[in-house]
């Protein structure tokens, strides 16, 4: 679109939000930066409105779906397909009775089933761990009680796990407001004992586990740096699991929140 | 079943986070917003045969559920709330309705808006405004939201403008 007549403030504002992701052809790109240039009113719409894009992506509450629902949709989409009836509240259950009795069963194995097929196979010691790691994660999110020490801050949630563990686990990031430590469990990562530590992202949690490293097969390809770690990061059915050393011990953290949050998180992890 | 459902099943799992987010957002209820996926998957799975591979699965799974909500609200809602569905948002363009944020204060008081309050103001918008909010936020394009909200790609950008116009005034009272 070529940069032909002046812009109009309407027009302007019309095209802020694309200004601001750079999507407009680079004339009119340059025609609303050469507006903003000399319109005081409209370089403050814009700050307005780099306000607003920050507000609603990054305060905006997020409301994921609850592990219960994703196991029913899991147990129920291998159904036989149906004729679409209305939807309302209670209708679910009907339709569904004779599938959820059989889902009730599978509640648990359904996913970690489905994931472990999905793995299987990969060359690279990725997938065993991957595999633990989500597993590990799941569990703590089932927990009826997922926490055993529940965060008063990383000086109170670290010296609880002397006398649980045959390490003392390294932890240099302490949770703050983007990341709140929630708390912290004695959990098994493989055959070793591990510190599994919650922390919050929005309303999603994100655990991370700490472990001893020897004897692992660690992944070796696809590796990305992360502060001084060089990590692995690999997101399965909306699940991203990040691996890494260092020293003696080995970390994974996982969640369903947003790759590039967790890899925010695993850079604070590594670099304190 | 055949296999290409199954696989189309698998992916369209991994979409549940941000299709109950969407539900949640239009009902307002929980209880609402898992019968509306769940009811979103089940009309999925009867129609995957109708749905193209290599277009955006995501969109079309939005498509499917901000459908079977309006068809759920136009029978069910007694309740009307601000604005509705195909209304237009109060929010205006001109600089006049901008007024009250042209002032650094403002525009700091702004910035400290807390989660609650955004929910609040975004709540208070009509559907279509939160919609097409919530649809720009999960990175849909123009094209994909005109197809989920059935209108021309031509409106989806000056829908969002004034949505978000609309929900800069909603703001103001939490700003202050």
């Amino acid at each position: 679109m070529p940069g032909n007549a002046a812009m109009d403030c309407q027009d302007v504002r019309l095209h802020l939000l694309d200004y601001q992701r750079g999507s407009l052809d680079p004339a009119r790109q340059q025609d609303v930066r050469t507006h903003l240039g000399g319109c005081a009113a409209c370089t403050r719409v814009e700050a307005v409105e780099q306000t607003l894009t920050e507000l609603l992506e990054r305060r905006l509450p997020v409301h994921p779906a609850s592990l219960a629902l994703k196991r029913r949709l899991a147990a129920a989409w291998p159904a036989p397909v149906r004729t679409p009836r209305p939807w309302r509240r209670g209708l679910w259950g009907w339709q569904l009775a004779p599938g959820l009795a059989v889902a009730a069963a599978l509640l648990v194995a359904l996913p970690l089933l489905y994931y472990e097929r999905a793995t299987v196979g990969r060359a690279d010691g990725t997938a065993g761990m991957v595999t633990e790691a989500l597993n590990d994660h799941l569990r703590l999110l089932q927990s009826e009680r997922p926490l055993e020490v529940e965060s008063g801050g990383i000086h109170r949630v670290k010296p609880w796990f002397e006398g649980r563990l045959d390490f003392a686990p390294v932890v240099p990031f302490a949770g703050d407001q983007e990341f709140p430590l929630k708390g912290g469990a004695v959990a098994y990562f493989l055959d070793r004992k591990a510190a599994a530590l919650v922390y919050g992202r929005r309303l999603h949690s994100i655990s991370l586990f700490v472990f001893r490293a020897d004897g692992l097969a660690w992944p070796t390809r696809g590796l990305r740096p992360i502060g001084r770690a060089t990590a692995s990061a690999t997101t399965v059915r909306g699940f991203t699991v990040v691996l890494w050393r260092s020293g003696d011990l080995g970390y994974a953290i996982v969640s369903d929140v947003d790759p590039a949050d967790l890899l925010d998180l695993a850079a604070r992890i590594v670099g304190g | 079943m055949s296999h290409s459902e199954a696989g189309l099943g698998r992916d369209a799992l991994a979409y549940a986070d941000t299709l109950h987010n969407l539900a949640r957002y239009l009902t307002r209820s929980e209880t609402d917003a898992e019968d509306l996926v769940q009811e979103t998957y089940v009309r999925a799975l009867a129609a995957a045969g109708q749905f193209t591979p290599g277009t955006n699965l995501k969109a079309w799974l939005f498509r499917i559920l901000r459908n079977t909500f309006i068809s759920q609200y136009r029978r069910q809602r007694n309740n009307p709330t601000v604005g509705g569905l195909d209304t237009v948002d109060s929010g205006a363009l001109g600089p006049a309705e901008e007024n009250w944020l042209l002032g650094d204060i403002e525009l700091d008081r702004l910035r400290k808006v807390v989660a609650g309050d955004i929910e609040r103001a975004l709540m208070s918008l009509s559907e279509d405004a939160r919609t097409v909010i919530l649809l720009d936020l999960e990175g849909l394009t123009e094209t994909e939201v005109a197809e989920v909200v059935s209108c021309p790609v031509g409106t989806v950008k000056s829908r969002l403008a004034r949505a978000r116009a609309a929900l800069r005034q909603e703001l103001r009272d939490y700003a202050r």
